[in-house]
């Protein structure tokens, strides 16, 4: 088994990070952009990117209340998101059991 | 994706190059430490103060009614030291809760209102019911001086053991029984037993619970399952 196996997507520091502290939370329900930015201290825009790629991955949802500087964006892991993340775990372990 | 913050940066987005596979393993243990811990609404930091408000609360009750030959109550002092501390106490635990969901929404904070909920009424329950065998004529040394310190702290205990128990909280769960033993035990000891005992037995038990919660919040999730 080679590092190949891993899944492309989630195998990035920041995404992985994403997704980790997302799967810590109960399934359905969702984190507030600004609380996951200050967990993970990354920037707003390093941050919206990875989310949008993990987005159109189906890993997570993202949604959008209030308008302006009153708006709020809150992320939630998916069933799809949090298989994947624990696919990516075992295959990650059965990796480095063989090395 | 939120209106006070721009992509401008999305130039500098970290894609990670090689990741290597032991660095990886290293990023997801760590993070879900770190957010299991942020997340996690008890804190060994409220339970060291729920000990101190057993020690110096019922200690202080305890200590108000040690010489007494015949059963008069505790002194008003004494009552207002263990009110002034569970109220100190109940607001750094709503405060440690607060900081723990915020930004937190969805089925978590609908359980812990529902956890509330759950406690709260046990509690005003069982404080209530006490007017009842006093209405029926038992005496004051067993109303106010065994029922009292005892009977509401195990309707509370208990149901925070089934809370516990429901989402697989072992040490909450721990605690609660704990709770509920020292409590339910000291009932024959009388007023003084009950006051006694249970402050003591119950801040042990919260020191212990203190210990294990801060040894729990730092093993990785596979090995809290």
């Amino acid at each position: 088994m080679t590092a190949d196996t891993l899944d492309p997507l989630i195998h990035v520091p920041s995404r992985l990070r994403i997704l980790v502290t997302l799967a810590a939370l109960n399934h359905g329900d969702t984190l507030s952009f600004t609380r996951l930015q200050n967990m993970l201290d990354l920037t707003p825009g390093n941050l919206i990117t990875h989310l949008r790629k993990l987005e159109d991955a189906g890993y997570l949802t993202t949604e959008k209340t209030g308008n302006g500087v009153a708006s709020l964006t809150s992320v939630t892991l998916t069933r799809q998101g949090r298989s994947a993340l624990e696919v990516y775990i075992k295959a990650l372990r059965a990796l480095l059991d063989g090395l | 994706m939120n209106g006070t913050h721009g992509t401008g940066e999305a130039g500098t987005v970290d894609e990670g190059g090689e990741l290597d596979p032991r660095e990886a393993a290293l990023i997801v243990k760590q993070t879900a430490i770190q957010a299991r811990r942020q997340f996690e609404p008890a804190s060994p930091l409220a339970a060291v103060l729920g000990a101190a408000v057993f020690l110096f609360g019922y200690g202080a009750v305890w200590w108000s009614m040690r010489d007494q030959h015949v059963y008069t109550g505790p002194a008003g002092w004494s009552i207002a030291v263990l009110y002034v501390l569970i109220a100190a106490s109940a607001v750094v635990g709503s405060r440690v809760s607060r900081r723990a969901t915020a930004g937190v929404s969805g089925r978590a904070r609908r359980q812990m209102q529902a956890q509330g909920a759950a406690v709260a009424a046990a509690g005003v329950g069982a404080w209530v019911v006490e007017g009842a065998p006093r209405y029926l004529g038992v005496s004051f040394k067993i109303v106010y001086g065994v029922y009292g310190p005892t009977v509401p702290l195990i309707a509370l205990a208990a149901a925070g053991a089934g809370y516990a128990a429901a989402r697989e909280k072992w040490p909450e769960l721990g605690v609660a029984i704990a709770i509920i033993a020292v409590a339910s035990g000291s009932t024959f000891f009388g007023p003084l037993g009950a006051c006694g005992l249970t402050g003591l037995g119950c801040c042990i038990a919260l020191l212990v619970y203190a210990a294990v919660l801060t040894v729990w919040l730092r093993l990785p999730p596979s090995a809290q399952q």
